[in-house]
């Protein structure tokens, strides 16, 4: 019998860009094949060329043995063949039904659409995938799990013999994404083979069967899951070794700089402590929706506090704004640098002086020229890579975004840096230069506060690991001995039924 | 063969010309008034460009001049006021009330004072409703628009005339030399400074990081709403001068002056290199975009062609000049 799909020497070049080149591929029934590799390596491209959303430039795509020809996505649905974009597809002002429905309604003899024959069939796609969701609610009334298996939903039809999945789990919590992998590896088991676009390797060996390597556009290798190991991924998506380990690097707190106490705001925050000296890492871990990045924003002066002390080098601190803070010493690398870390229509220069205006201003008068060496001295210290300091943000990569957001506030020389997720959609590489930096400002002394998700990630980086749950701080590891084990036991058992019953995919509410 | 290869090069020139304008809406502004103006001197030597006509250009073009000022730094931070001809009225209508000897008299100081302050603080009341309710800046000053007028009209029922001679003296003085009304150099002596501040200085620059971005702006420690709120009693005070001013030089505050003008105004700064979604565009740009309507109406004029068109043609310029923006180079903000 035929593989499901079988690429063969798929090339696809941009202007000025090969995406891929000479990628072949084969994917059985029924198999949950991963498509790893860092950002720009070609993964996305490849999915979208299998669901025909890019014309390949040469090269085959072979359904069930069959060469198709795909003209755009809707010709590609009418073959079997959905993808779940990274970017997602919802609108959320609409129902569920609206959504999965979009431009394809059930319409009666006039053309009205037939709502109620609508949300029937919404319901049954979504009872196919083994999860209840009221096919009438809003999506913006949906978890960010829901509205997941909502997209897959849409993908879903009558015939499905592929799903693509292009970074599932994005903005999803670990038990979210457990409730997703059960639905993935339900579809997979009726026989419907997945693509499953990734850069994060745990989720690949929790999922998936075989696993496609692609690095610079071209296939790197494929292994099979079971017989593979995360160094060995690793090697064929970066082409040399890299260390996301812990590293003893003998580093002795010193002064504490800040010490949070009881802090409470809004119905977010309820009872939160911490403290962190110079020379400190210290992690704040917890599910989503565990007032983590509530906390900060707190301590950042970006959410009014309603309870608590807060003392930065001894002194008391209550900032009425986000310039009290670094007024203080303090600074804070937001979770999502599109929407509230960086100006992406500007360039590296001004991004980074946004921090520090008074720092490149002669007087009143802002200074290009300070400015300009300013963020020349970064690029080089942090290897962004850039063709100059003049190059608009937006167009840089990821991981390159994420060094321009740290230097942004590196260069305000903080005290306290809070960094909330510092490598969020960031590939590997650029991860463990990531990881080196932070290390290294801790090493100078400076006080470090990271709230993370990736918990390979809290336990690579932190000193002291802090958990919270529902708005409170419940409890204390030590960087060096914990587990994640250890970590989600705590996350998890302080209101085990309330997060339970939070995670449940599908529970409406 | 060696055609083509010359015909892609004329392409290639052609395409790197559109570039260059297209990623600078001054320069391309720039370009067309100097065109317009030279086909316009050399078609109608008599009655283009000369001396008084020239005067009555400029000294037209420069009320909506100062307001442009104004409204580029709120759009620059990604926000607009639709009120600035309200504003301009009422705050004319306020000086004329307390300047004119019929009605409160306080003399033409205090006049043009409460002129300003009338302006400044209907800024004030636009900012706070923007920044401290929040209502979106298109609804709220769509509000203040309609206030703004029915007070004026509230006030002074159908204007102060005359208002006073030594009142009038604010507005008609001209200088020795080309014989300009102050209105002209008031705009000019705004549109240079406010030029070199806005582009120049640490303070003016966090104006285009809240356009750029206002959350992120906000999490850099950028005060966005004390800026924006700045940037509307700015507004306000530049419309109070304007509508002082024009009260000055006709000595007379009437109850309708600046109807539909903050349209007219708004168009001039989004020809001027202004974009709706802020954190981009110049004061130089925006008054070249003035002078360009100004020079396309006094064209119209000198043309008998009729001010019907007039509409007709600047709202084609202004679609136009929006169009060149899919030729920018690729990432350029």
């Amino acid at each position: 019998m035929a593989a499901r799909l079988e690429v063969q020497g798929l090339s696809k070049r941009f202007p000025g860009v090969i995406a891929l080149e000479d990628v072949s591929i084969s994917v059985e029934r029924g198999e949950i094949r991963a498509l790893l590799g860092e950002n720009g390596a070609g993964k996305s491209t490849l999915g979208k060329i299998v669901a025909g959303i890019h014309a390949p430039s040469s090269g085959t795509v072979l359904i069930d043995g069959e060469e198709v020809r795909l003209q755009d996505e809707r010709a590609a649905g009418a073959l079997g063949i959905g993808i779940v974009h990274q970017e997602g597809s919802l609108v959320p002002q609409l129902s569920v039904a609206e959504n999965i429905f979009a431009g394809r309604q059930p319409v009666g003899r006039f053309g009205q659409v037939l709502v109620d024959q609508m949300r029937a069939e919404a319901a049954r796609l979504i009872g196919q995938l083994g999860v209840a969701i009221d096919p009438a609610r809003r999506v913006a009334e949906l978890s960010a799990a829901q509205a997941q298996i909502v997209e897959i939903a849409k993908a879903l039809s009558h015939d499905l013999k592929l799903l693509i999945l292009d970074e599932p789990t994005a903005a999803l919590t670990l038990n979210e994404t457990d409730r997703l992998f059960d639905v993935v590896r339900k579809l997979a088991q009726s026989g419907v083979s997945i693509i499953y676009v990734s850069h994060r390797l745990a989720e690949i060996f929790a999922l998936c069967d075989r696993v496609s390597v692609l690095k610079d556009g071209r296939l790197a290798g494929t292994r099979d899951v079971a017989a593979t190991s995360t160094d060995e991924l690793i090697r064929l998506m970066v082409g040399r070794d890299v260390h996301l380990h812990r590293q003893a690097d003998g580093r002795v707190p010193g002064r504490v700089v800040l010490e949070a106490r009881q802090v409470a705001a809004g119905v977010m925050v309820r009872d939160a402590s911490v403290t962190v000296r110079a020379g400190e890492i210290v992690c704040i871990a917890g599910l989503i929706g565990s007032g983590r990045s509530e906390f900060c924003e707190t301590i950042f002066g970006a959410r009014k506090r309603s309870g608590g002390t807060i003392a930065i080098d001894g002194n008391a601190y209550r900032p009425g704004g986000t310039w009290d803070a670094k007024a203080a010493g303090v600074g804070m690398v937001p979770e999502d640098r599109k929407t509230s870390g960086l100006f992406l229509g500007m360039d590296i220069v001004n991004n980074i002086a946004a921090t520090v205006l008074d720092k490149v201003s002669d007087g009143a008068k802002f200074s290009q020229a300070k400015a300009e060496a300013l963020a020349q001295n970064f690029v080089v210290e942090m290897r962004i890579s850039t063709p100059s300091v003049r190059q608009v943000v937006g167009n840089l990569s990821g991981g390159n975004q994420q060094k321009v957001l740290l230097a942004k506030w590196l260069a305000m020389e903080p005290k306290l840096l809070i960094v909330d997720e510092p490598t969020r959609g960031v590939d590997v590489g650029a991860r463990a230069e990531i990881y080196r930096l932070l290390r290294a400002l801790a090493a100078k002394g400076v006080a470090l506060l990271v709230v993370s998700s990736d918990l390979p990630e809290v336990l690579a980086l932190a000193d002291r690991i802090i958990v919270m749950a529902e708005g409170r701080t419940v409890g204390t590891l030590n960087g060096g001995e914990a587990t994640e084990e250890s970590v989600l036991r705590l996350a998890t058992k302080f209101t085990a039924s309330v997060a339970a019953s939070r995670a449940t995919v599908g529970a409406d509410a | 063969m060696t055609d083509t290869t010359a015909a892609t090069q004329r392409d290639a020139l052609l395409l790197r010309v559109v570039r260059k304008l297209a990623n600078s809406r001054e320069l391309t502004l720039f370009i067309l008034v100097l065109v317009l103006a030279g086909v316009m001197a050399a078609v109608y030597p008599n009655n283009f460009p000369t001396a008084s006509n020239m005067r009555a250009v400029l000294l037209n073009l420069a009320p909506v001049g100062i307001l442009v000022c104004g409204m580029m730094l709120l759009m620059i931070a990604g926000t607009f006021d639709l009120s600035c001809g309200s504003t301009l009225a009422l705050a004319g209508v306020w000086a004329g009330v307390v300047a004119s000897p019929n009605w409160l008299g306080y003399g033409p100081y205090a006049g043009m004072l409460a002129g300003l302050v009338v302006g400044g603080i209907a800024g004030l009341i636009n900012g706070l409703i923007v920044t401290r309710i929040g209502i979106n800046a298109l609804i709220a000053t769509l509000g203040t628009l309609t206030i703004f007028r029915g007070l004026t009209y509230v006030t002074a029922g159908t204007g102060v005339t005359p208002i006073s001679d030594e009142f009038a003296a604010f507005g008609r003085v001209a200088d020795p030399l080309l014989r300009i009304q102050s209105l002209f150099w008031v705009m000019l002596v705004i549109a240079l400074g406010g030029g070199w501040l806005i582009a120049r200085t640490r303070f003016f620059r966090q104006y285009y990081f809240i356009g750029g971005n206002p959350r992120a702006a906000q999490l850099s420690g950028i005060r966005v709403d004390r800026l924006i709120l700045i940037g509307f009693v700015i507004m306000g005070v530049l419309a109070g001068l304007s509508g002082a001013l024009y009260a000055a030089r006709l000595n007379s505050a009437v109850v309708n002056a600046g109807v539909g003008i903050e349209l007219k105004v708004i168009t001039a700064t989004v020809l001027g290199g202004a974009s709706l979604k802020g954190g981009e565009g110049t004061i130089f740009g925006g008054i070249m975009g003035v002078l360009f309507i100004a020079l396309v109406e006094n064209a119209m004029i000198i043309n008998s062609v009729g001010v019907f068109w007039q509409g007709i043609v600047v709202g084609l310029v202004l679609l136009f000049a929006v169009s060149l923006d899919r030729f920018k180079t690729p990432g350029r903000g």
